[in-house]
């Protein structure tokens, strides 16, 4: 793999070869066991044959060939069932460029060559990478030339980089070098590449009753399987984190209980998605919500994968943002509810009403309030309507509402506003909050 | 002078009986099967293409007596066109076969010839080949739906056999051997196709029967490390390890195995010298253990050493060439080849023009891509 050199005649060339990590051969090996091949299947059910055959056999084929063993039939005769599978752990060096992607580190061997009769002396070489915003300088021998490559000879060096820009890349290699005639040459050699996007995250964020979900889709654009090794939320200041994972349904005991087999998490190439579900939770206390204006950051995705001989890769997402809070003026919570709920027996439940303007306002009347046609489920106790005194700026109180449950089982406590006492207008809903109604 | 002579038939008699009180089919592999020596030396040297033109004259000249040596060369002619790439002319020869389980193809249809034999005597391999040809041929589901047919068959047969008891305890293993076989074929498809995880479970049931298998853990681990659960080969490993420690698998071949397996993890966590260093003491143990001299080689090129990984193959080549000659070796030697020289043309064609001289019939004379 390497570019022509470019024009005049060049002592030197550059060869190049992308170093990624080997893969493991896997052959077909087209062996047998000979006890398949030179005897009909049930021979051995006659326990004469059982006997003899093998014996006849010598089984030589289960001993190893020896160093003075000149035949091939360790292409032939099967020893070990297990040497069907292909894969005698012999390596092989990439066969091709293949593709190169974002968070990945990019390794290649590059040899210089003097393909001349003559010694080359005094070459400084460099290289670089080169792309749309910047060049990376890799390697830079002109503090210490390299004296001299006979004739015949070269020069190697292996160059990394860590690929963290996308689209057209550049290996810029140039060689300075004083050519057997002691001429001054010049040569410059251009390898491209594109760099693509590995990955492709869509969160969800989802708020249930007083709990925060981050759903991550991580869809894999790559050509080849990614082991994900980690797949981490960073949360940001104001909240703590809990990957939430689904139950083993079977632990796959191994190694005589010694090891658990985890199956590995694997996106399957070009296109394969995986799930991830973190819980996050608010550091304030008391409080489900940021109370920021504008937008909720909630933190970032650190993600690092493999792929074949543990070549690794890692990506990190970008903030990653909650739903943006609508600042309230009046807000209505529940700090307390009983934790037993009996059918027809009143309850009490604390209420935390909040003034979070910078006036004073009030008085406040709290009652239950919605479509008259609805059978609720839980009511109010007594009176239907809880009055309550003006609030100072940014302060609050706290108050208890009678209720009642007419019905059994998962019932809703719905429909609890409070509004301005003097022109009703409704400031907050009270959210809903599921309970249980016990029998007697 | 008479007497003499009928005393020494006598005694050529008695010589017979001792060595096979059922019949006299089993005095020598040549009784098995006609030129059946000749068949397996072809075999051992890899002359495929002999191999048919003695299949080929056999059957012209009529010298096939029994039918299940019709069968047996049959299944030789069937492994020879596959071995030589010719994958139609053995489907049509599996296809020229009725069913296998036809009563043409059992002992008891012929009791004249194999008086109290019974069962199948159509050589496995011959089942085995008829699964595989299909994927040569470009139909890979045909071929994974015939395996996994293949494997109730066998595990039929097995559990057969096991409830009979102990006076099958050889013929058990066989079967045994033969399921193994079946599901490490299967496991090869999944693995030519990327499909590691199918792959993993497969072995994982494997290793569930046999867990004190070192080559199956090893393998396994293998598969890990491709896919890139480190963690989890690093613990296969040192599974394996511990195996030989307890079992005392103390022969060089299985501190080979260890040995490469220790390499390997190195290799993973690029420490290429100490990689180095556990192949050369691989190498030392075992002169033909060609894993070890390839990946060494390996190791030696991301070490920067082109020169020396070259010298590496080349020398294997030279010194136990019915080893080394290996595909994927060529393969690797000529990525290097192509990368050191800038007219690495001739020197391919000097590798290339050697391989035509030594290699076996069914070497793949495109890996020098010459």
């Amino acid at each position: 793999m390497s570019a022509a050199a470019t024009q005049g005649s060049h002592s030197l060339a550059f060869r190049v070869m992308r170093l990624c990590r080997p893969s493991f051969q896997i052959a077909n090996p087209l062996r047998v066991d000979p006890l398949d091949l030179f005897v009909g299947e049930d021979i051995f059910d006659d326990s004469a044959a059982a006997a003899q055959i093998p014996r006849l056999l010598q089984q030589n084929h289960l001993t190893k060939p020896t160093e003075s063993d000149l035949t091939y039939r360790h292409r032939f005769e099967l020893r070990n069932p297990s040497d069907a599978m292909g894969l005698s752990g012999l390596l092989m060096l990439p066969q091709s460029f293949g593709a190169i992607y974002l968070g990945e580190t990019f390794c290649s061997y590059i040899s210089i060559n003097n393909s001349s009769s003559f010694e080359v002396r005094d070459i400084t070489i460099k290289a670089e990478i080169q792309t749309e915003k910047q060049r990376i300088l890799l390697l830079d021998t002109s503090k210490s030339p390299v004296e001299t490559i006979r004739a015949g000879g070269r020069y190697d060096f292996i160059v990394e980089h860590d690929v963290k820009e996308l689209g057209a890349h550049t290996l810029v290699c140039t060689a300075l070098y004083n050519d057997g005639e002691g001429e001054k040459k010049y040569l410059p050699q251009f390898f491209k590449f594109i760099v693509a996007n590995p990955l492709s995250v869509r969160t969800k964020v989802r708020a249930v009753k007083e709990n925060t979900f981050l759903e991550a889709c991580l869809e894999n654009h790559t050509k080849s399987n990614l082991y994900m090794d980690q797949v981490e939320f960073e949360p940001t200041q104001n909240w703590s984190v809990k990957v939430l994972k689904a139950d083993e349904h079977h632990s796959e005991t191994n190694f005589k209980n010694r090891e658990i087999f985890k199956p590995p998490v694997l996106i399957r190439a070009g296109g394969g998605t995986h799930n991830y579900l973190y819980q996050l939770i608010s550091s304030t206390p008391g409080s489900t919500q940021v109370k920021i204006d504008g937008s909720n950051v909630l933190g970032k995705l650190q993600i690092t994968w493999r792929t074949n001989l543990g070549e690794p890769g890692r990506l990190q997402t970008q903030q990653i943002l909650g739903s943006p809070i609508t600042h309230k003026e009046i807000e209505l919570q529940i700090v307390e509810v009983p934790s037993v709920i009996v059918l027809e027996r009143p309850f009490l439940v604390r209420i935390n009403l909040t003034n979070q303007t910078d006036q004073k306002m009030g008085p406040f009347q709290v009652c239950l309030q919605g479509d008259p046609s609805e059978e609720r489920a839980v009511m109010i106790n007594g009176l239907q309507a809880v009055v309550l005194p003006q609030l100072e700026a940014s302060s609050s109180t706290e108050f208890i509402l009678n209720l009642i449950a007419i019905r059994l089982g998962v019932q809703k406590i719905a429909g609890i506003k409070v509004l301005d006492a003097r022109d009703n207008k409704i400031y907050d809903t009270l959210a809903d909050l599921e309970i249980f109604v016990d029998s007697d | 002078m008479e007497v003499e002579h009928e005393s020494k038939r006598e005694d050529d008699e008695h010589e017979t009986l001792t060595l096979d009180p059922l019949s006299n089919q089993f005095a020598n592999l040549n009784d098995l099967c006609f030129e059946f020596t000749s068949l397996q030396d072809l075999a051992f040297r890899g002359s495929w293409r002999s191999i048919l033109d003695k299949i080929a004259r056999a059957r012209k000249l009529s010298l096939l007596q029994k039918p299940h040596e019709d069968l047996i060369y049959l299944a030789y002619s069937v492994l020879a066109l596959t071995k030589l790439h010719r994958y139609t002319e053995a489907a049509e020869e599996l296809d020229s076969m009725l069913d296998f389980d036809s009563p043409r193809y059992r002992y008891e249809s012929y009791p004249e010839i194999y008086p109290n034999r019974c069962g199948s005597m159509v050589p496995f391999a011959i089942r085995w080949l008829n699964a595989e040809i299909p994927l040569k041929l470009g139909r890979r589901q045909e071929s994974l739906d015939r395996l996994y047919v293949l494997l109730d068959f066998v595990r039929v047969r097995l559990r057969e056999r096991e409830s009979r008891g102990s006076e099958l305890g050889f013929c058990v293993d066989v079967w045994r051997k033969r399921e193994a076989f079946v599901v490490y074929s299967i496991a090869s498809h999944h693995l030519s196709n990327k499909e590691f995880v199918v792959c993993l479970e497969l072995i994982q049931g494997l290793v569930r029967q046999d867990s004190a298998n070192a080559e199956l853990l090893s393998r396994l681990g293998y598969v890990q490390v491709q896919v890139g659960d480190l963690e989890g080969a690093k613990s296969t490993f040192g599974e394996v390890e511990r195996l030989m420690k307890e079992g005392n698998l103390g022969e060089n071949e299985f501190r080979n195995l260890v040995g490469r397996n220790k390499a390997l993890v190195y290799l993973i966590g690029k420490d290429y010298v100490s990689a180095v260093r556990e192949y050369d003491e691989c190498i030392e143990r075992d002169p033909t253990d060609v894993v070890a001299i390839n990946n060494k080689a390996l190791c030696l090129m991301y070490l920067r050493d082109l020169s020396d990984s070259i010298k590496v193959l080349e020398s294997a080549l030279e010194r136990v060439p019915t080893f080394a000659l290996n595909e994927a070796i060529v393969v690797n030697l000529c990525s290097m080849y192509e990368l050191a020289f800038v007219n690495h043309s001739e020197i391919k064609r000097t590798l290339s023009n050697w391989i035509a001289r030594v290699a076996p019939d069914d070497f793949d004379s495109s890996s020098t891509r010459v």
